[in-house]
């Protein structure tokens, strides 16, 4: 429901994509209309790309995997394949959208670690090189049974950018959406400072590390606080290294600034993967970061 | 010291391609993420500044007929005055050297022209939530010719911004004097007027409609060329349809225009153009492009005497004209344009026209078989910075 | 040519009221019309280059915008 409050500013909270999303919105009051319409864009990539609905892109893809038949996808999807290739790429391989089979091995509510042989037969599956993707007849097929494709790694953040874009489109110059803590600024409040927002603590949710003000762009923060499962003074997080099936163990959380959600959504999740090599490679990519060692102690570069 | 609140710093994530990331291009690249900035049909405040110089060179030809030359430099600027206004304004210099184009002239000897122009305009444009308004002044000074011109336009758009409404109004008075002194402090008074819709009728494709009157009175003729005696008021309209489709396939955009024209001189044109604008990568853009233009003869043109033959015989009064640009022909221009975008400020153009202009190419009207095949080419340079 | 004329205002009517098959945009669908090569607008001194050329060889001007004044070359 959206509600304003005497500075001006509108916020319409929904829940989706399994997390609570929020639009926030200054200046004159907003048309709910056009409210609306940036929360159906964010159930409309989530439905588009839901693994959990039938009819989706993503499962038609995944349920002709192994077969042969190529699915041909629309526009929107194939940019997305695209940028997961380069996502893949550029992060030597570590980006994958075919490894979220892994999450049939891990059970984070469970307390218990999956068994070798389960994850290596797993891992086997995973490879974005067993995709025949054809960008020019936008073709696609995985091309051994059981693997799967997964958007989940940006799909949050690219449904925080596209509605972002409605709000602007609809001549939104002031606000903000914050999808379930990936944040894409629409443009600064009128007093001219940036919206002030929140980095918030890896194992206390009632404290925050750092406090920026953002004007525009984006802020995204990846973490091993989302979905675990603690074993022996060790955490097991649900960010899975391709290569293994293990979950990462080198930051408690990667926060990135980018211009657009989409990447800062990635960038912090690569960060998160690439351990020890993250603040080099962060720095490579001219972004502001700030990361959580395992120690809890902050480290940074432009936050 | 694993907590700490800090004091807020302020970051700004403003996207600047060559400050980017290869992660973050890759993001930019898909449609939708940034947002548009510009809605679909009318025109909100630009945001940045743009300088641009720009110069051409021209040369053209006929069969047995010296070239003319133009070398024309100029420049254009653009300043946003904060949220809602901007100033933008343009100076060319042109120098043109050679004969002109004189198939049907009648002097005997082809005069050596040496002019100079240099022209000048500014405009001022206010931007409001969903229209648009600017007022511009323009001047155009050749040691013979002056014109000056005063114009406003402005566009509303509808609450949906996928239909725009524009209309726009000039007004111009010019002074003649030529050197051979055949009139005297002449002038030509011309009033226009055009009228459009701009809709963005899918996703991919963004269609205007527009149509436009003008009105001129006093001195028409070409003081240069005898047997020029044309009427003194000459009224004229036009339609034009202009069409932008994306190809989402290709990454490309087909921009096609069409326009109708008649005057009161009997003269019925159509001109149709099309380009293919082809993003190469992040920083290149090519765009091929074809033109085709073709007219038919003002009721008093009249046609040059063969070789040898004695000029036409004309009543007294009589309205006549032997320029060539008056008969019935038809015209093809091939074109080629380059753009390089070197980064965020700064990006180069180079671009190359042909045109041939010949009677037999004339889809409308007939006559002057006789005319000489006309043609030109003219290569243009670019470099603007925008910050 | 009043057919021809016909016919254009019936494409281009067609199109402006959305009668045909096409979907006008929703606002978060213009991500294409926001490119600079999908806008009406162009290069200005490439326009006003091309325009003076043009209008100094042929016999017809206009239609596309008003402004910029008269030239002694036509």
């Amino acid at each position: 429901m959206p509600a304003a409050d005497d500075d001006g500013v509108t916020t319409m909270r929904f829940g989706a994509m399994a997390c609570e999303a929020e639009l926030t919105v200054a200046g004159r009051a907003p048309d709910r209309r056009l409210l609306d319409a940036a929360a159906a864009e964010v159930r409309r990539i989530e439905a588009a790309y839901s693994r959990y609905r039938a009819d989706s892109v993503v499962s038609r893809i995944n349920a002709a995997a192994g077969s042969g038949e190529p699915i041909t996808v629309d526009e929107e999807t194939a940019g997305l394949l695209d940028f997961a290739a380069r996502l893949h790429a550029q992060s030597d391989g570590l980006f994958d959208i075919t490894s979220g089979i892994l999450r049939r091995a891990w059970d984070f509510r469970s307390g218990r670690l999956p068994e070798a042989p389960v994850l290596a037969a797993l891992c086997a599956r995973i490879g974005w090189h067993k995709v025949d993707w054809q960008p020019a007849t936008r073709r696609i097929a995985l091309t051994e049974p059981g693997m799967e494709l997964d958007f989940g790694g940006f799909g949050k953040e690219y449904a925080a950018d596209r509605a972002a874009a409605v709000l602007q489109a609809g001549g939104i110059a002031s606000g903000y959406v914050n999808l379930g803590g990936d944040l894409r600024v629409i443009g600064p409040p009128a007093d001219g400072r940036g919206w002030a927002l929140g980095i918030q603590h890896p194992r206390d949710d009632r404290r925050t590390v750092a406090g920026i003000e953002l004007k525009g762009g984006a802020l995204a923060t990846s973490g091993d606080y989302e979905r675990y499962l603690d074993l022996d003074g060790r955490r097991y997080c649900h960010i899975l290294d391709p290569r293994s099936g293990w979950p990462v163990q080198h930051w408690q959380s990667v926060s990135v600034i980018a211009p657009v959600c989409l990447a800062a959504g990635a960038l912090s999740t690569i960060a998160m993967l690439k351990g020890p090599a993250a603040p080099a490679f962060l720095d490579a990519q001219r972004v502001p970061w700030l990361a959580v060692d395992t120690a809890g102690l902050p480290v940074r570069n432009g936050i | 010291m694993a907590a700490t609140e800090r004091d807020p710093a302020v970051a700004d994530a403003a996207p600047a391609r060559d400050w980017c990331g290869s992660v973050v291009l890759a993001a930019l690249s898909l449609p939708g993420v940034l947002g548009a900035p510009l809605p679909a049909a009318a025109d909100s405040a630009p945001e940045h500044a743009t300088l641009q110089f720009k110069t051409e060179h021209y040369q053209d030809s006929q069969p047995g007929f010296q070239r003319i030359r133009v070398e024309e430099p100029a420049i254009y600027g653009l300043l946003p005055l904060g949220e809602h206004l901007s100033l933008s304004g343009s100076a060319v210099y042109d120098v043109v050297s050679g004969a002109s184009p004189r198939s049907y002239s009648s002097t005997s000897s082809a005069s050596r022209v040496h002019e100079k122009r240099f022209s000048g305009d500014a405009e001022l444009t206010w931007y409001a939530d969903r229209s648009s308004y600017g007022v511009s002044a323009a001047r155009s000074q050749e040691h013979d010719y002056i014109s000056n011109s005063v114009s406003g336009d402005a566009v509303f758009a509808t609450d949906d911004n996928n239909t725009a409404f524009n209309i726009g109004l000039s007004a111009s008075r010019d002074t003649i004097n030529p050197t051979n002194d055949i009139v005297d402090d002449e002038h030509r008074t011309t009033y226009a007027g055009i009228v459009g819709v701009t809709r963005a009728v899918s996703v991919n494709d963004l269609v205007q409609i527009q149509a436009g009157y003008s009105t001129s009175h006093g001195y028409l003729s070409d003081p240069y060329k005898l047997f020029d005696n044309r009427p003194r008021k000459r009224n004229s309209g036009t339609g034009s349809l202009r069409w932008n489709h994306h190809l989402g396939d290709y990454g490309a955009t087909l921009r096609g225009s069409y326009r109708v024209f008649h005057d009161t001189y009997g003269i019925w044109s159509h001109t149709a153009e099309l380009q293919w604008v082809q993003p190469v990568g992040l920083h290149w853009v090519l765009t091929p492009g074809l033109r085709y233009y073709t007219q038919n003869a003002a009721r008093f043109y009249v046609d040059p005497p063969a070789d040898g033959a004695p000029f036409p015989q004309l009543p007294d009064g009589a309205f006549s004209s032997l320029d060539h640009r008056l008969s019935a022909f038809g015209a093809f221009a091939v074109s080629q344009k380059v753009e390089w975008h070197i980064n965020a400020h700064w990006s180069t153009d180079f671009r190359g026209e042909f045109y041939q202009a010949r009677s037999s190419f004339r889809f409308v009207g007939q006559g002057s078989p006789g005319l000489a095949t006309f043609q030109y080419y003219q290569l243009q340079f670019g470099i603007s910075y925008r910050f | 040519m009043n057919r021809l004329a016909a016919g254009l205002i019936a494409i281009t009517a067609c199109a402006v009221s959305s009668g045909c098959a096409m979907q006008a945009p929703k606002p978060w669908q213009k991500g294409v019309l926001a490119k600079p090569e999908m806008t009406m607008a162009g290069d200005m001194l490439e326009l006003k280059f091309n325009d003076h050329t043009w209008t100094s060889k042929e016999a017809s001007f206009g239609g596309f915008g008003v402004g910029g004044g008269g030239c002694g070359c036509n």
